[in-house]
């Protein structure tokens, strides 16, 4: 029986080719559209997991703790992590490996071409805590850390700026006037959240830093150092772990405030990530809007229609048809418009935002979303705007109806 | 004596109107028809035949009054009941032929089988063996606007009888036509009565009546004549 019905549901829809393919169309482009919004709102999440990925989400950052001043919070203070205090931290349970950074700036100079990098003084274990590779070349060693060796690891826009296609490995580039040697290329990264070039990068010891760079007067503390978890699920034990250890180590009294602060990395995922979630929810909402009318179209549609089958209504319930199946008859022609309208939509949808993902070189997702979005819009939107023309040619009297015409 | 396939009770017909007036359609009307039967119920506009015809064919109710369709009364069934009753029991050819346009002959006349679950092999077979019964062997396949009003009617005749009805109401089934096609459609109801089909034909043209052996004269609600059509005095 259900057979049936949606045979003669379709022999009605193709009698009216043009107006049920118009109907049809703006089923289409609503499921299209929310397929594609569900899509962009995926490949932002995905580009944003990639990025922290690039960096390791299993990350404590420790950084200077904000001034306080008569009670008035200000910016970072100074740098309160001393070397020692970092590794310390790495003979604690479920710390994989810490390491810190010394930051600082300056003009390369390679023949006649020059270029503003980010320096980073650090150890050879800040490779493993930035999940950073080596393309090409050796890194450095603890013993070159302890010689202050004017050694440099160099990204590769680094390499674009200053070499061009030749091979830096060997080669001297000089930053504030000091020669530095290329021992390293590190593989490329891309832009962080921020759109900052993480490639722009010099690494080197962080004694050759303060030896030829950057002076301190605490020649012995970080900028910012960085403890890897062995797994995520440790973030917070091992996040309460280092505090405990480091006010140990500064003296601080109970009652007193960190004079350093911890930042959790899958705590910033997480937030990153719900941005992204109630993003892409945002871009569906509005999508739905055009199956709104869409679905508006339907009804409209099948409202002219029974009136104009008023009499075919009518010769059906004199031959036998019974209330309810007029009424299935009209809700199933319904259903199959938004259902077709939502396959042909779907397919539309995913093809389009695989061509604008080529287009515009980002991975985009085929996510199994955008199958149960577009099923459930055929069913609720096809019984939504259905009910309403089918109730009104189930209740039509087939005297009057047979009379019309 | 052949079985009585309608017995119609004393049946009245009202229909209330806001304000409290009413009016009386059908008045205490009473007869029996026979199976086999081909009888022509005649009156003018307003006379009431055509709701005599609606109660008749299941499509509507008495306000009061019995009406045993093949000794079961069906004055008073439901909605559902009633749509069954004419989906099995009944046949009908109606003025202006009502067929699907969009559907081929054989998809028209099997129509009301669909309703009673008959496969669609069955049904098609019975619709080609209707088609030829009309002389329309070879039509199966055309839709109705590709036939001559007089086809369509042939067609509409066919369905009629696709559910093996104990009757068939005629309602002006010639009112569309020209004379000779009446003429031939008339007969073709003659031959159908010929092999034992129950026939109730409602008309308003002497002529057509005529093709009737009983004539039910409707007038102001009330049977004026019910007899043999030839002995009928205006």
């Amino acid at each position: 029986m259900i057979f049936q019905i949606l045979k003669e549901a379709w022999i009605s829809i193709s009698a009216y080719k043009m107006r049920s393919f118009l109907t049809m169309l703006g089923i289409v482009i609503g499921v299209a559209a929310v397929v594609m919004m569900v899509a962009a709102g995926q490949t932002v999440q995905n580009e944003i997991t990639k990025t922290f990925d690039s960096m390791g989400t299993n990350l404590i950052i420790i950084a200077p703790a904000q001034t306080v001043s008569g009670g008035v919070r200000g910016g970072r203070g100074k740098p309160t992590a001393s070397f020692d205090d970092v590794e310390s931290l790495r003979s604690l349970p479920d710390v994989e490996t810490a390491s810190y950074v010394v930051v600082t700036a300056a003009q390369a100079v390679f023949g006649n071409n020059n270029y503003g990098v980010q320096i980073f003084g650090t150890t050879p274990e800040y490779l493993k805590v930035g999940n950073w590779e080596i393309e090409t070349g050796i890194p450095f060693t603890e013993k070159d850390v302890k010689a202050g060796k004017p050694y440099v690891l160099i990204g590769q826009t680094v390499v674009d700026e200053l070499f061009g296609l030749q091979n830096p490995i060997g080669k001297t580039l000089r930053l504030k006037g000091k020669p530095f040697t290329v021992i390293g290329v590190l593989k490329e990264k891309g832009d962080n959240l921020m759109g900052d070039d993480q490639d722009n990068i010099v690494m080197m010891p962080v004694t050759t830093v303060r030896q030829r760079l950057k002076g301190s007067n605490r020649p012995q503390y970080a900028d910012i150092a960085f403890v890897k978890v062995t797994q995520e699920d440790k973030m917070e034990t091992v996040s309460r772990r280092i505090e405990y250890q480091l006010r140990a180590r500064h003296h601080l009294k109970e009652g007193t405030e960190n004079d350093f602060s911890l930042h959790l990395m899958t705590d910033m995922v997480e937030k990153v990530r719900q941005i992204g979630f109630i993003l892409s929810m945002l871009l569906a909402a509005i999508a739905s809007i055009s199956l709104v009318v869409g679905s508006i179209g339907i009804m409209n549609m099948m409202l002219v229609s029974v009136t104009e089958r008023t009499r075919e209504i009518g010769t059906r319930k004199a031959l036998g048809a019974p209330n309810r199946w007029i009424m299935v008859q009209f809700l199933a022609e319904a259903i199959l418009i938004s259902f077709i309208g939502s396959f042909v939509g779907m397919i539309l949808g995913v093809v389009l935002s695989q061509v604008a993902g080529r287009l515009y070189d980002y991975d985009v997702p085929i996510s199994i979303w955008s199958v149960v979005i577009s099923a459930s819009v055929a069913i609720i939107v096809g019984i939504i705007s259905g009910a309403l023309p089918a109730r009104k040619a189930m209740r039509l009297d087939p005297i009057e109806a047979l009379r019309y015409q | 004596m052949s079985p009585t396939v309608i017995e119609v009770k004393d049946i009245c017909k009202t229909y209330f109107m806001a304000g409290g007036t009413s009016q009386s359609v059908l008045k205490h009307v009473n007869f029996t028809i026979h199976s086999g039967e081909f009888v022509a119920i005649m009156g003018h506009s307003g006379s009431g035949k055509s709701t005599l015809m609606n109660i008749l064919g299941c499509l509507d109710r008495p306000t009061s009054g019995e009406y045993l369709l093949e000794g079961q009364n069906v004055a008073n069934l439901s909605d559902a009941d009633m749509a069954k009753i004419r989906g099995k029991r009944i046949g009908f050819v109606f003025q202006n032929f009502n067929l699907l346009m969009k559907r081929t002959l054989a998809d028209n006349v099997s129509l009301p089988l669909i309703y009673q679950n008959v496969s669609a092999s069955a049904r098609r077979e019975k619709a080609f063996q209707l088609l030829e019964h009309v002389g329309l062997k070879g039509y199966e396949d055309r839709l109705p606007t590709q036939i001559s009003g007089g086809m369509q009617q042939r067609v509409a005749i066919a369905r009629s009888l696709v559910n093996d009805p104990a009757i068939i109401f005629a309602d002006e089934p010639t009112g569309n036509l020209d004379t000779r096609t009446s003429n031939e459609i008339m007969d073709l109801f003659t031959d159908l009565n010929k092999q034992g089909i129950t026939i109730v034909l409602v008309t308003h043209e002497e002529d057509i009546a005529d093709y009737a052996k009983r004539l039910i004269m409707i007038v102001d609600g009330q049977i004026q004549y019910d007899g043999l059509r030839g002995e009928y005095k205006p």
